[in-house]
C-alpha cells in the first residue's frame, strides 16, 4: 500500500505548521542581518568617519582584539534588538510587530545606514571638487584634449594593422570557443542532468568551475597567460577563449534549460534514446539562440581584446599603451578614434545579424 | 487484452493524490475515451501508461507483460509500440513536416543513422504513407509551425503512426482546436482505429464527440473511476455524477 504521512495531516494544519517553521527561519535570518547591520555601522563610524575623516590618519590602526570585541558587542545588540521584533531586519523579513516603534526604527535606522554609507563612500573615494577645477589640472586636460582632437594620421597603417590583429584575436577566440562550449553546455543544463545522482554531481562540479573561471576578468586571465605563454596576441587570445567558454556555456545552458518540454516528451515517448532526444528535440530549439549569443560574444570580444592589449595581450590595446606611456597624445588620439569606430561598426553589424536570425 | 491497469496510484511529489486505485482493461481494437473534470487525473492516467511519469503503486500490463517497473532498453522497446498525441501537438517547430514525422521512427533507427539523418528510402516512403493517411501529403516539405493547428495535430498523428503503434494514446488531442477542426481530426483517429485496427485511448472533454467516436467510456472523478460503459448509456443522472450537480451539457457540433 501507499505510505504518505503528509496526507494524514489536515491541509489547514499543514499550512499552519509550515508557517510556524517559516517564521522561525525568518527570525534566524533577521537576527543575522541585524548583527551585520550593527557591526557594519560601528565599523564604518569608527574607521571611515572617526579615524579617516576626523583624525585624518594615513594608516588606520588595526587590531584583531578590537575587531573581535566590537563583533561580540554587535552580536549582543543584534540579538536583543531582533528579539524585540521591532528591528529593521524583522521588518524586512515581515516578522516585525506592527506598531509605531517598529515603524520609526525602520525609518530612522534605514536612513542612518544609507547616510553613513554615502559619507564613508565620499571619504574613501577622496572626492575633491578642488582638484577637479584647479587651474593646473584644467590646463593639462586642455593640452591633452586638443592633442586628441588633432590625431596623427602618420601612424595610420601601423594602427590599422594592430586593429586587424585585435579583430582577429577576438574572432579566433570566439570560433575556437564554440565546440567546447557546446559540449560543456549540455553537461551544465539542469533539466538534462538532474535525472541521476552521478550526472547531477558532474553538473554541480562543472558549474562551480565555470563560475570560478567567469568570476576572473579577462584582463586578469590575460595577465596570467602573458606570463605563461609570453606577452603577445596568443596570450590575449587564450585569455578571451577561456572567459568566452565559461560565459557562453552559462548562456547556452540557460537556453537549454528554457526550451519547451513538450517536444522533448513527445520524442522520448516514441522510444527514442537519450542521444536521439537531445539531438532531435533539444538541439533544434537552441541553434538560433546559440548562434545569436556567439555573434554577440564576438562583438564583446573585440572590445575586450582592446582592453586586454593594455596588459600585453597584443593588438591595438598594446599599441595604445605604448603611445600613452610616451605621452604622445596625438597618436593616442588616432588610436582612440579607430577603436571607437570599430566598436561602433561591430555593434551595428552584430545587432543586424542577430535581428536577421530571429 | 492489450492493456490492463491494476490498482494504479499516483501521488505527486507535492502530495497530490492524482490517481486513487484505478483498474480497468482494454481489448484490442477498442476506442476507449476517458472523460472527467479538469484535474480528475486523465492526463496522469495516460502518462502512467507509457511511463512519462512513474506510477506510485499498482501495475500496468501491456500485451500481457508487466511493464510497470521495466527500465532502459526494455522500456524503450515498449514505448516504440505505444504512440502518443498531445494537446499542444509538441512538434519540432523549426523542422519540416517530413522530419517531424520521421522522428516517430527514432526508436527503431540506429543512433548514428538518426544523427546524420541519412535514412533509407523505405523510411521516407513510410513517412509519406503516414502523411497520406492524415491527408497532408503535399505539406511534407514546409516548416511545421507554418501549419494551422488542425494540420499540426495531423502531423503529430502521422508521427505516432510512424511507430506502427499497437496502442495510440491521445491526451485531449482536440482541446485547442475549433469544433469543426476537432471533428475532422477525430475522424482520423476513427480511421486509424477502424482501418489499421489500432487500439485508441483518448481523453476528451466534449460529450458530443464522446458519443460519436467512443466504443467505450471511462469517467474519472478525483482520481477514481466513477463510470465504465457505453457512451450511449450516459444519461442525465450519470452526467451529474461525473461533472457535478451544477453542470449542464453544452451542445457543440
Ligand atoms: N507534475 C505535477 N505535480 C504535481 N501535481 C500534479 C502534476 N501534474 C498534475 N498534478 C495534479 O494532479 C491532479 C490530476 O491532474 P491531471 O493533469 O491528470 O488532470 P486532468 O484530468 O488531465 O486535467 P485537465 O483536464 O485539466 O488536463 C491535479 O490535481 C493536478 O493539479
Ligand atoms: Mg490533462
Amino acid at each position: 500500500m501507499i505510505e504518505n504521512p503528509e496526507l494524514e495531516l489536515h491541509p489547514q494544519q499543514l499550512i499552519e505548521k509550515n508557517k510556524k517553521l517559516e517564521d522561525k527561519f525568518n527570525f534566524i535570518k533577521a537576527v543575522m542581518l541585524d548583527i551585520f547591520f550593527v557591526y557594519y555601522s560601528i565599523l564604518v563610524l569608527q574607521r571611515a568617519i572617526y579615524y579617516k575623516f576626523f583624525l585624518d590618519l594615513r594608516e588606520l590602526p588595526f587590531s584583531w582584539l578590537q575587531v573581535t570585541v566590537l563583533f561580540a558587542v554587535s552580536v549582543v545588540i543584534g540579538i536583543s534588538w531582533a528579539s524585540t521584533r521591532t528591528s529593521l531586519s524583522c521588518r524586512l523579513f515581515g516578522i516585525a510587530k506592527d506598531n509605531r516603534v517598529s515603524k520609526w526604527t525602520t525609518e530612522i535606522f534605514g536612513w542612518f545606514l544609507f547616510d553613513i554609507t554615502f559619507i564613508a563612500g565620499w571619504i574613501v573615494t577622496k572626492i575633491s571638487i578642488v582638484s577637479l577645477f584647479s587651474p593646473e589640472g584644467l590646463n593639462g586636460a586642455e593640452r591633452l584634449f586638443s592633442a586628441l582632437f588633432q590625431p596623427n594620421f602618420g601612424i595610420f597603417d601601423d594602427a590599422l594593422f594592430a586593429m586587424i590583429e585585435t579583430i582577429y584575436i577576438a574572432l579566433v577566440a570566439t570560433l575556437i570557443s564554440i565546440p567546447p562550449t557546446l559540449l560543456i553546455s549540455f553537461f551544465t543544463a539542469r533539466n538534462l542532468m538532474k535525472e541521476n545522482k552521478l550526472s547531477f554531481t558532474v553538473y554541480y562540479i562543472l558549474r562551480i568551475i565555470l563560475n570560478f573561471i567567469r568570476s576572473i576578468e579577462p584582463l586578469i586571465w590575460a595577465i596570467i597567460f602573458s606570463v605563461w605563454v609570453g606577452i603577445g596576441p596568443f596570450a590575449g587570445m587564450i585569455a578571451l577563449l577561456v572567459h568566452t567558454i565559461a560565459s557562453n556555456a552559462k548562456l547556452y545552458s540557460e537556453a537549454i534549460e528554457s526550451i519547451e518540454q513538450g517536444p522533448v516528451e513527445a520524442i522520448s515517448a516514441t522510444g527514442a534514446d537519450r542521444v536521439q532526444v537531445v539531438w532531435h528535440a533539444v538541439v533544434p530549439q537552441i541553434v538560433l539562440p546559440f548562434l545569436s549569443f556567439t555573434i554577440y560574444r564576438w562583438d564583446i570580444n573585440v572590445r575586450m581584446a582592446t582592453i586586454i592589449g593594455l596588459v600585453g595581450g597584443g593588438g591595438i590595446g598594446t599599441m595604445l599603451m605604448q603611445y600613452q606611456g610616451l605621452a604622445r597624445w596625438r597618436e593616442v588620439g588616432l588610436i582612440v578614434i579607430m577603436i571607437a569606430f570599430v566598436v561602433w561598426v561591430m555593434d551595428y553589424i552584430s545587432a543586424k545579424i542577430r535581428e536577421a536570425i530571429y | 487484452m492489450i492493456l490492463e491497469i491494476k490498482n494504479l496510484h499516483k501521488i505527486y511529489d507535492n502530495g497530490t493524490h492524482a490517481l486513487k486505485g484505478v483498474s480497468f482493461s482494454v481489448k484490442e481494437g477498442e476506442f476507449l475515451v476517458v472523460i472527467g473534470l479538469s484535474g480528475s487525473g486523465k492526463s496522469t492516467l495516460l502518462r502512467s501508461i507509457n511511463r512519462l511519469i512513474e506510477p506510485t503503486s499498482g501495475n500496468v500490463f501491456f500485451l500481457g507483460k508487466d511493464i510497470t517497473h521495466i527500465k532502459g532498453e526494455e522500456l524503450r522497446k515498449v514505448k516504440t509500440q505505444i504512440g502518443m498525441v498531445f494537446q499542444q501537438f509538441n512538434l519540432i517547430k523549426r523542422r519540416s513536416v517530413l522530419s517531424n514525422v520521421i522522428n516517430g521512427k527514432l526508436g527503431s533507427l540506429g543512433t548514428f543513422e538518426s544523427i546524420i539523418e541519412k535514412y533509407s528510402d523505405g523510411v521516407y516512403q513510410e513517412a509519406y504513407k503516414c502523411l497520406e493517411t492524415v491527408g497532408i501529403f503535399d505539406k511534407a516539405k514546409v516548416r511545421a509551425d507554418s501549419l494551422s493547428g488542425g494540420q499540426q495535430q495531423r502531423v503529430a498523428i502521422a508521427r505516432s503512426l510512424m511507430q506502427n503503434p499497437k496502442l495510440l494514446l491521445a491526451d485531449e488531442p482536440v482541446a485547442s482546436l475549433d469544433p469543426a477542426t476537432s471533428n475532422s481530426v477525430m475522424q482520423y483517429f476513427e480511421k486509424i482505429n477502424k482501418e489499421l485496427g489500432t487500439t485508441v485511448i483518448c481523453n476528451l472533454h466534449f460529450l458530443s464527440l464522446v458519443r460519436r467516436y467512443a466504443s467505450r467510456v471511462i469517467a474519472l472523478k478525483a482520481g477514481e473511476i466513477v463510470y465504465q460503459g457505453l457512451p450511449s448509456d450516459i444519461d442525465e443522472t450519470w452526467f451529474k455524477t461525473i461533472y457535478g450537480e451544477e453542470a449542464e451539457e453544452v451542445e457543440i457540433r
